[in-house]
Formats: C-alpha cells, sequence, structure tokens
C-alpha cells in the first residue's frame, strides 16, 4: 500500500466510523444537535482595516475631496467601477454575479466595544466576544473561538482536519486557533497555517525535502513510541498547539510537502496572463486556503487579508488592496462553486474586522492623496457582512441595515456560523452575547 | 571508555558548583563512545530525574545538536522558530523538521550495518545520546529484541521515536 492510500484509507475509515450513524436514506447529512443550512462555511475576515466609504458606500476618492466614485470590489459588491482617475490596474471581475446578489448584504453592522485594534478586531470576530485586551497579544484568547465551539458541539465531532484557519502574517495571529478557556481549549482547536511563511522561502528550505512517514514505517515508529512513552511517566501536555491524529497528521505533511516540492500544483488567483508579481500576500493566502478545501473539504475555515492595513500610509496601495483582495474572494468562491462536495454546499461570509478613521492622518502618498488610521472614532466602528449562499437557504440579492438604522454586530458572526452549521443551541448561551444574522436566511 | 583528566576535573567543578546551588539530579557517569559519536557527558541516574518540559528553542537546539554533534546556529534556530510558529500542530511541525535534518548528509548517524553488527551497542548508546541515561535492564531487552526481530527496522525509525517520545521534551 502506498503512503496515499494508506492516508487515504486511514481517513475513510476514521471518518466512516464517525459519520455512518447520521448519514439518513435520503444521503443528506445532518447534525444531531440542529438542522444544518449548509455542511461547510467560508469565513473570510477581510481584515486590515476597510472604510465602509470605499467599500459599500462605493465612494472611491471622495475622502479625498474628489468626486469619482465606484464600485473597486466588482466580486463581492454590484455597482460599476470607476471610469476616471484610476489609482489601479482594473481586473476584470471573475465573477458573472457579484457576491451581494448571490447572498445578503449586512451594509452597515457596528464594532460597539473595545479598541478598533487589528488583534481586537480578529479576536472578536472569531470568539463572538468584544475584548479590550491591549498588551500581551501573543497569547490565546480568553473566550473559545468558533473552531472550538465546532469541534466541541457539532455533531458528529470531527477532527482538527474539518477546521482550518489560515493568516496572512505571523504576528500574534497564530494565537486564534483555540482559547485559554478552561471548558475548550486546543484540544478542540483548528489547524493553523501561515502559508507565506510555510509555502515560502523558509518552508522550501526546511520542509521541502521531507515527507509524510511511510504507511510500515509509522507502525514502526509508534510501536516503539509507545515503548519509550510506558517508561516514562510524565506526558509532554504543555506543547502549545492542536495535535492531530496520526492519519490527519500524515495527510497534512503530504499535503504541504506535496505544495513545497511541486508535486501538488498551485492555482493562483490572477486574471489570464497576470505575472505571479502581481500577487499580493492576501492572495497567496487565498490560494492557499483554496488547497486546504480542496485537499480537506474542511466544514470550517477561517481566512484572513491583511495588505490593506497600508492605508496608515499610503491610499493608493490601499485601493489597489483592496481590489485584488475582491478578486481573490470571488476567484474563491469560484473554485468552491466547482467543486463537486463544497459546490453549493458552502455558505461564505466575509467581514472586516473593524473600520477606519473619518479623518486622515497626515501622511501623503506618491500620489498626493491621505492616509488614514483606525483608533477607534465612530467611522473606525462601521463595518460590513456579506452572506453568500446557495438559493433556498440564503436570501438572495437582499441589502439589510442604513447608517441611520444599522443592523448587526461584529460578535454576530460567530453565532451565525454555529446556526449554519446546526450547533448553536448546544453552545452554553452565557458564552455568546451576539445574535444569529436571521435575515440573511430564507 | 576513555576520559581525559581534564574533563573529569571539569565535570567535577561543574557538578560541585551544582551541587552546592540546587538539588543535583545526575549522576556523576561520564559516558563516552566513539563508534556513536557520543561525546562526554553526565547520565541521569534514571528518567524520573527530569521534570521539567523543554521548550521548543530548547527542544529544537537539543535535537540539532543530538543530529550533527554541533551548535545549531542563531540564523536557524530563529528560522525554525518562525516557521514553526505557522503551523498549528507543532508536534507535526518538529516531525517535519526531524525529517528534513534526517535526509541532511551531515548527520551523524550509524548506518542499518552498523546497528545490526552489534545491537546492544546500538540501544545503550542510542539511550545516551538523546535521553543521556542508560536504557534499564528492560529497556534493553525489549528494544534489542524488537529490532532483532524486525529486519526492516531503521536506525532512522528509532532516532524518529525517541526525538518524539515524550522523555525527549523533558530534562
Amino acid at each position: 500500500m502506498d503512503r496515499r492510500d494508506f492516508i487515504k484509507r486511514a481517513g475513510l475509515t476514521a471518518a466512516g466510523t464517525l459519520v455512518a450513524p447520521y448519514v439518513l436514506p435520503s444521503g443528506r447529512l445532518f447534525a444531531r444537535s440542529g438542522a444544518r443550512l449548509a455542511d461547510h462555511v467560508v469565513f473570510v475576515l477581510f481584515a486590515g482595516g476597510i472604510r465602509n466609504q470605499e467599500s459599500v458606500k462605493q465612494q472611491y476618492l471622495v475622502g479625498q475631496g474628489m468626486g469619482t466614485t465606484g464600485n473597486i470590489m466588482p466580486n463581492m459588491l454590484t455597482g460599476n467601477q470607476p471610469s476616471n482617475n484610476l489609482l489601479y490596474t482594473q481586473w476584470a471581475p471573475t465573477l458573472t454575479n457579484s457576491l451581494a446578489s448571490q447572498g445578503t448584504l449586512f451594509k452597515e453592522m457596528r464594532y460597539t466595544q473595545g479598541p478598533t485594534g487589528h488583534y481586537n478586531g480578529h479576536t472578536v470576530a472569531m470568539t463572538g466576544n468584544y475584548t479590550e485586551t491591549g498588551l500581551n497579544l501573543n497569547i490565546n484568547p480568553k473566550f473559545p473561538t468558533v473552531f472550538e465551539y465546532y469541534r466541541k458541539h457539532n455533531s458528529p465531532s470531527q477532527t482538527a482536519s474539518k477546521a482550518w484557519w489560515l493568516s496572512e502574517g505571523l504576528g500574534p495571529y497564530p494565537s486564534l486557533n483555540y482559547s485559554r478557556h478552561s471548558s475548550y481549549g486546543a484540544i478542540y482547536g483548528a489547524n493553523y497555517l501561515a502559508p507565506q511563511t510555510v509555502f515560502g522561502n523558509l518552508g522550501v528550505q526546511y520542509f521541502a525535502d521531507a515527507a509524510a512517514f511511510q504507511p510500515d514505517d509509522v507502525t514502526r515508529l509508534d510501536n516503539v513510541k509507545s515503548f519509550l512513552d510506558a517508561n516514562f511517566d510524565l506526558e509532554a501536555s504543555d506543547l502549545p498547539g492542536i495535535i492531530n491524529t496520526r492519519s490527519d497528521k500524515e495527510e497534512i505533511k503530504d499535503f504541504i510537502t506535496g505544495i513545497l516540492n511541486g508535486s501538488d500544483p498551485v492555482d493562483w488567483p490572477l486574471p489570464a496572463g497576470e505575472p505571479l508579481s502581481s500577487l499580493s500576500g492576501d492572495l497567496i493566502n487565498i490560494a492557499a486556503a483554496w488547497k486546504t478545501l480542496d485537499r480537506f473539504k474542511p466544514e470550517l475555515t477561517v481566512i484572513n487579508t491583511f495588505n490593506l492595513d497600508i492605508c496608515h500610509s499610503n491610499f493608493t496601495g490601499y485601493v489597489d488592496f483592496l481590489h485584488k483582495a475582491d478578486y481573490g474572494v470571488g476567484w474563491l468562491w469560484d473554485k468552491i462553486q466547482s467543486d463537486p462536495v463544497l459546490g453549493n454546499n458552502t455558505i461564505m461570509i466575509c467581514m472586516p474586522e473593524h473600520g477606519r478613521n473619518l479623518s486622515p492622518n497626515s501622511l501623503v502618498d506618491q500620489n498626493g492623496l491621505l492616509a488614514f488610521d483606525h483608533t477607534s472614532d465612530n467611522n473606525s466602528r462601521e463595518v460590513f457582512a456579506l452572506i453568500a449562499g446557495p438559493t433556498g437557504v440564503v436570501n438572495q440579492g437582499l441589502e439589510v441595515g442604513t447608517a441611520q438604522n444599522p443592523v448587526g454586530e461584529s460578535i454576530d458572526i460567530v453565532p451565525t456560523i454555529a446556526h449554519i452549521l446546526g450547533f448553536h443551541d448546544d453552545i452554553p448561551p452565557s458564552l455568546l452575547p451576539g445574535r444569529i444574522l436571521t435575515e440573511a436566511f430564507v | 571508555m576513555q576520559v581525559s583528566k581534564r574533563s573529569i576535573l571539569l565535570l567535577v567543578l561543574v557538578g560541585g558548583m551544582l551541587a552546592s546551588c540546587r538539588k543535583t539530579v545526575e549522576e556523576q557517569v561520564i559516558y563516552h563512545n566513539v563508534i556513536y559519536e557520543v561525546d562526554n557527558v553526565i547520565l541521569y541516574q534514571n528518567a524520573a530525574d527530569k521534570t521539567r518540559q523543554k521548550t521548543s528553542t530548547q527542544y529544537i537546539s537539543i535535537l540539532y545538536a543530538d543530529l550533527f554533534n554541533t551548535s545549531i546556529s542563531n540564523g536557524e534556530l530563529t528560522d525554525i522558530a518562525e516557521l514553526t510558529l505557522g503551523i498549528g500542530d507543532k508536534t507535526m511541525a518538529n516531525e517535519l523538521i526531524i525529517d528534513h535534518y534526517l535526509n541532511d548528509p551531515q548527520v551523524v548517524m550509524p548506518s542499518d550495518a552498523t546497528m545490526r553488527t552489534d545491537i546492544p551497542a546500538f540501544v545503550e548508546a542510542t539511550y545516551v545520546k538523546f535521553y543521556q541515561r542508560l536504557p534499564t535492564e528492560y529497556e534493553r531487552h525489549y528494544l534489542e529484541e524488537m529490532i532483532a526481530d524486525d529486519t526492516q527496522m531503521t536506525v532512522s525509525n528509532i532516532y524518529v521515536a525517541f526525538m518524539l517520545a515524550n522523555e525527549y521534551y523533558f530534562y
């Protein structure tokens, strides 16, 4: 038996053991705790700090004192692109119909409490609880993450290969795959991957020649290790991080090394003819997200973008990255819909972690355009959310909320994901102050 | 055992200094093995003396030293720390790093033929190399038999298992 067969069979055996009791004669899978709206959720933290002005309000250069308006996110939003004063190379949309037309757009949501910092915003979005944390960022969050709720309460329970967190950069973000909550923690955490690091130069240098263990070697290793462990009283239980099952571990190692040694080619989210030099870190992360979705068919995937934070000093770069990230999200949706397992069975949620200030700072970029920080003013608390999914499950083309009547908060995404995957009612209510964004669903 | 007088003097001095400020957990046994390139080391009396878990940096540093008989550079240690940070399952990251190092032609590892020429010597040297202690009679017997019974068992298999087992995470 070769390695891939071994991994596949081991995985299928495990999956069969877990899943078989819940497959109905219809062939559809239902969670015991509640009906699902879809079997897969992809949450795109469209992060880096995005103003509603340049996104859902489609005001393009209005914030710079110019009259040019237009939609620079044509894959996610419906509206005409700017036709003059172009700061970026316009890429033709990869989607025929925008994601907004395939789902519900919460145009005015709010991030109501706590500092509008990146780590805070990520933590709020992934735990469903506001946080005041400003120091000591490199620790796991206080409240459980959406991954832990999923892995603890979803029925049947799934291994970590079905829950993934892919971040564009490192910093404190590796800490967000599980919390330090005493009732949850690493045992219910998600697999974490920083694609730019793991699939970048360091990965090539240290991992490209590594390999998953051969099937026979796994047995030998386990036998010897079991013997050694039996003769030592302590367990290395304090290791930071999650620990995959042996079969998952071998499959993930095979996945990583396959990409690094070129045996598993990567599709890039670029328009035809566009050179690889046009890739941004966000697009690399999105490409890795697709590889992960394609290989593991996770039920819960969270990815982020982050390049847009260049807006602290360079508004032109911000617009360019925003346009590219939008393309990447459209490309990912297209890939998902073309997959026999994920297509028409996935709900995608996009939300910035927070906005940016109404007033610019003092920095000016190469085009004389003003930059924007995010220092917790009211404008930086304005965000949007887009929930796209199958017809008959997600309301199509619906817009909810106005500036005068905002609907939804950042803390609502976690309960909404739990609702989609059918385990919301199993979560202790005291842990989630937010609500399900029911407006999005049929 | 081949031990220089200078080494003994140094070890006695260091041992004395350690004993004066904390509980001594090492036994003053000096091990040296030319074939397996094990340098002079102070051995633990038994596995129970190891109570503290290594940090991830200590783990990689010691692993590197055990495989290459030299210290890892700060640059490489920083690289690996960053790479490991980029993966959620640290044990899996360690497995990939170990596999990478075992593919390195500079790794100090006996051949499978050498192992099979004298299995008892290999087992003893492996315990000393990775765990800084001698195997118990039970461990010695069991592992020797395991290797002898499985002709496909490689040095690499044994080394990986030793480096991934719980004891290797403690000192």
